[in-house]
């Protein structure tokens, strides 16, 4: 009845609290009784005695035996339900013990690939979070028309620009790179780099001072703050706050790559704070920071580029803006544009420039962006390595699928019995799923087991070094493994809880053989397309491979060998060169400005003096003339450069590359040329010609490139040192004593050639092993996956073996006959993904220089690998079902 | 022995039960129950009872008429079961016994 027709009705809220808590069985006649009583007080004593008095019943009924279950009332037996379909499927789990480990190996393996990649989103969204106001911080990008990819960095008077001019922007702070160098203080030194800040840095980012005031830390020209570990190595436990430091710079890259130039003192530094970078998981990373307004001073004295209203180079700077909570980020758009439009309306150069912002929140892990701040993968990895990843997940997945279904016939009669005696569909499906979460739980545990051994071999990789990945679990990291096992459960389970509970009782009981399908039509067609894939990795794996080797092998034109590079950390070459040559061992000794193949150029363009042609974009090298003799490098024409001490920029090297590419046939004609520079008005002279050798990595490019060397002392950063000792580690022994004389602030800085050489290949090493790795799990997994076929059919036919061995079939004919459906399988797959393997590998390949011969027989040692181990696992059952002793198989029943 | 168990509410229940023997559902118990033993009674409290005597089963229930001063609930009539009326019994048989083996002398006490 409804409350509101009756106007005589008790409280509402305590009525409908009491049908909301009342077990539905007793409700209706309660209800009645407190509507009886409550008619009858209310005519005795009034509407709000009654009233009361029902609020009294209705609380006092709010007791145990009156509330209804919480499990529900309909279902009470419920969870007694649901632990006899765990019990059930436990037991079926130890039941068929091969069946299971196929199934939670395989998913164990899957999961942990996957897990390790949700460790790795976790640790890159884990950066940046300490920032309180982490959601309005927006870093501002350049995007270039005609370069793909956004910059990081964006033009340096943006900030204060941007900060005065639009009243959504709260606070904008900036950061620019360039400082790299060495602290020095009381004859003790300290390398490190960082970056020029304002003091709007502290009210932007939340970064806390460990000593030091952060509201002026950063105002005064010459300020300088350093971090606890630099603090330490500096001061060794004296009080920082104050003292003086002198600084000078010495161009290292804030980004710890290599690259050095001439060294310039900055002055002296008064350490106003000190931080503790360590506690901060954040994308900016420094060692130290500078306040802004020294930039000023250092331009006047030509130390540093001024930049103050230059809005035209956009990779010197990175700016951060702060919105007001209540803005919006399209606000910081229009805001940009606006900006954008103003500065850039009269630029032909960058009129179509554009300012975007990009929340902080976004930048870990986030989009490929240029000029980087630090080095991160972009988010685009993260989809490959996904794409790998749930590939692997599905075969596994598949697998479960698979071999849950072609078990229909074992549990044909189970499913019968259970709806015959009154289970529903629903319930049936319900039963299945619950067993496949179970498995993918057990597979959880394994694969947490197996995530120690993965997660260790990841952040060995190579690239870790500049990714440092930490790979921290924790409860949320947990919460979505659960949460990963849960769905990777269901959708595994889904097609057999659907398939088996729709057997029809009365077949399932009769046996009836054609229930579920022989045919194993979709098992098939999904194991082949396992195959498939796993060919393709395999074959991709073997190609990488051989293309590293391939980069490992090839020819430099050079001899690296018994080369150490030293690098020169600001000391005169003159001065390293006397004092290293001094050495017993050391052959010979020359100087360079870089090491040719391992990354780095400088380029500049050269024509012939007074021709009409356009530049010839040539790399330089600077060298002086015993680099040559070092390295090996032929001179083919003319001679070499002049001596050090009497040198000159006039004379030149060129190598037969810029020779033909300059238009001449013979090196000796173009010996003696006067040259035009690109930019600069001194000619300068070919002296000679030098054989081509390779000065970029060997991924970079394939055909030697034109290059000019020319020997200018001031630039030289590395000095090479040919050993003729047999012993390396008494040479470099020497080698370190000799350099303590020489400079006693830098430990000496060594590497050998020919390891560096091969170091710039590691990229591929990582790649190789991940791709490897796939691989490895792929066919893993395809071969569980037919080891559970194999096995099952097997053992259904055990009878028919029994028999055919009874009137005399061998057990070679036997295996013979159980592997053929199989080997028929392996032969379509390596059909189809041989082919496939090729095509999709010669893609990338084409576009890769320095390429490796890809024959059919990279493939064919794939389609070896695969059916060899493919063989294994059908032989291992089948053979042994035919070895079997017939008997036994037929006095069972 | 345990065989029966009865608290002292739900024996005064069984009993009012009893008394109005075809008339009895939860208001009415309810009155009867103040109205001779002079006791305040909950709903909940009874209703507590009832159920724990059904579940007990010595009480059995069904459903009544609908009235209008019910808003149209039915009425849950109760009954003794047979079990009720053994316990209800056994109950009284051993007060009785007890009742008869204390001492003259107890009362005499007692009186002075």
């Amino acid at each position: 009845m409804n409350l509101k027709h009756s106007s005589k009705h008790p409280p509402t809220f305590f009525l409908k609290f009491f049908r909301w808590f009342c077990h539905p069985k007793l409700k209706d006649s309660i209800e009645g009784d407190l509507m009886e009583l409550y008619q009858e007080r209310r005519a005795e004593n009034g509407k709000l005695k009654a009233d009361l008095k029902f609020v009294r019943d209705v609380l006092l009924l709010f007791r145990p035996s009156i509330i209804k279950p919480i499990e529900g009332y309909q279902n009470l037996n419920n969870y007694g339900m649901i632990k006899s379909y765990f019990a059930i499927g436990w037991r079926n789990i130890l039941k068929y013990k091969v069946f299971s480990f196929i199934n939670v190996f395989g998913l164990a393996v899957a999961m942990s690939v996957c897990m390790l990649i949700i460790l790795m989103l976790a640790d890159q969204k884990s950066y940046d979070q300490f920032h309180q106001k982490k959601n309005n911080i927006y870093r501002v990008l350049t995007k270039i028309p005609k370069s793909l990819k956004p910059n990081a960095s964006s033009p340096f008077p943006l900030a204060s620009s941007i900060k005065s001019d639009y009243p959504i922007i709260a606070d904008a702070t900036h950061l620019v790179p360039g400082i790299g160098g060495d602290a020095i203080y009381q004859q003790k030194a300290s390398e490190m780099r960082g970056f020029f800040a304002d003091a709007s840095f502290f009210d932007v980012f939340s970064f806390e001072l460990e000593k030091g005031n952060k509201q002026n830390a950063l105002s005064l020209p010459q300020s300088m703050i350093i971090t606890t570990e630099i603090a330490h190595r500096l001061f060794n436990g004296e009080e920082p706050i104050g003292k003086t430091v002198e600084f000078i710079n010495r161009g290292l890259s804030h980004l710890k790559v290599d690259g050095e130039a001439t060294p310039s003192n900055w002055g002296i530094f008064t350490i106003t704070g000190v931080i503790d970078a360590q506690k901060y998981k954040s994308h900016i990373q420094f060692g130290v920071l500078i306040s802004s307004s020294t930039i000023k001073s250092l331009a006047v004295d030509g130390k540093f580029k001024d930049m103050t209203d230059n809005w035209q180079e956009y990779s010197n700077c990175y700016s951060y803006v702060l919105l007001h909570p209540e803005s919006k980020s399209e606000d910081l758009t229009t805001a940009l544009n606006d900006l954008t439009a103003r500065k850039y309306k009269d630029n032909a150069e960058l009129k179509n420039l554009k300012l975007v912002g990009q929340n902080l929140m976004d930048i870990t892990p986030g989009i490929f962006v240029g000029n980087p701040i630090s080095f991160s993968l972009p988010i685009e990895v993260y989809y490959f390595l996904s794409f790998l990843a749930l590939a692997i997940m599905l075969s596994a997945g598949v697998n479960y699928t698979n071999l849950s279904t072609a078990r229909a016939l074992t549990r044909a009669k189970e499913i019968g019995v259970r709806k015959v005696t009154g289970a529903r569909r629903k319930d049936l499906i319900f039963q299945f799923l619950s067993e496949s979460i179970l498995i993918s739980f057990l597979s959880l545990v394994l694969a947490m087991i197996l995530l120690l051994f993965v997660k260790p071999a990841f952040k060995g990789l190579w690239v870790n070094n500049y990714l440092n990945f930490e790979l921290h679990e924790n409860s949320t990291v947990y919460f979505y493994f659960i949460l990963f096992a849960l769905l990777v459960g269901l959708l595994a389970g889904i097609y057999p809880a659907f398939r088996l509970s729709r057997l029809q009782p009365i077949l399932a009981i009769q046996k009836k053989e054609s229930v579920p399908s022989k045919k194993w039509g979709m098992q098939k067609f999904l194991s082949v397309s396992q195959f498939i894939v796993s060919l393709f990795f395999i074959t991709t794996s073997i190609l990488l491979y051989n293309q590293f080797k391939h980069h490992l092998a090839i020819d430099y034109g050079f001899n690296a060998k018994q080369i150490v590079n030293v690098k020169l950390q600001g000391n005169e070459y003159s001065k390293v060169s006397n004092e290293l040559s001094k050495i017993p061992g050391v052959a010979s000794i020359s100087a360079c400005d870089y090491l040719p193949a391992t990354g780095t150029q400088n380029n500049t363009a050269l024509k012939i003096a007074g021709s009409e042609k356009d530049y010839l974009g040539v790399t330089v090298l600077v060298t002086d003339e015993k680099f040559m003799e070092t390295l090996e490098l032929k001179i083919i024409a003319g001679k070499n450069l002049p001596d050090s001490s009497r040198a000159h920029n006039r004379f030149i090297l060129l190598n037969e590359s810029a020779i033909q590419k300059l238009g001449y046939q013979h090196p000796s004609e173009i010996v003696g040329e006067l040259m035009e520079q690109h930019g600069s008005k001194e000619m300068v002279e070919v002296v000679g010609v030098v054989r081509d050798f390779r000065f970029r990595m060997p991924s970079e490019q394939e055909v030697i490139a034109p290059i000019m060397i020319h020997n200018r002392p001031s630039s030289f950063r590395y000095a090479n040192l040919k050993i003729i000792s047999n012993d390396r580690t008494e040479t470099i022994a020497r080698l370190e004593e000799a350099w303590r004389k020489l400079d006693p602030m830098h430990p000496l800085d060594y590497q050998f050639y020919d390891e560096q050489l091969a170091e710039t290949n590691q990229g591929f090493v990582d790649i190789v092993s991940i791709i490897g790795s796939f691989a490895f799990l792929a066919i893993t997994i395809a071969c569980l996956g037919l080891l559970g076929m194999a096995t099952y059919t097997t053992e259904r036919k055990s009878k028919e073996i029994g028999i055919r061995k009874v009137m005399g079939a061998g057990d070679m004919s036997v295996a013979l006959l159980l592997s053929k459906g199989f080997l028929k399988m392996l032969l379509v797959s390596i059909g189809i993904g041989a082919p496939f393997s090729y095509f999709i590998n010669n893609l990338w390949l084409q576009h890769f220089p320095n390429r490796v011969e890809f024959g059919f027989g990279t493939v064919l040692l794939g389609i070896v690998v695969l059916l060899g181990l493919g063989l294994i696992t059908i032989g291992s059952q089948t053979f042994r079902a035919s070895k079997r002793n017939p008997v036994e198989s037929l006095k069972s029943e | 022995m345990k065989k029966y168990q009865l608290g002292e509410f739900e024996e005064v229940v069984m009993l009012t039960v009893g008394i109005l023997y075809k008339d009895a559902y939860g208001v009415s118990i309810k009155k009867e129950i103040e109205i001779r033993l002079k006791r305040g009674v909950s709903v909940g409290a009874l209703q507590t009872a009832l159920k724990r005597l059904e579940d007990k089963g010595y009480l059995k229930s069904f459903e009544g008429e609908a009235t209008e001063e019910r808003a149209g609930r039915p009425k849950k009539y109760f009954q003794i079961t047979a079990l009720g009326k053994k316990a209800m019994e056994h109950i009284k048989s051993t007060r009785d016994e007890l009742w008869s083996a204390i001492p003259k002398v107890a009362w005499e006490v007692k009186i002075v």
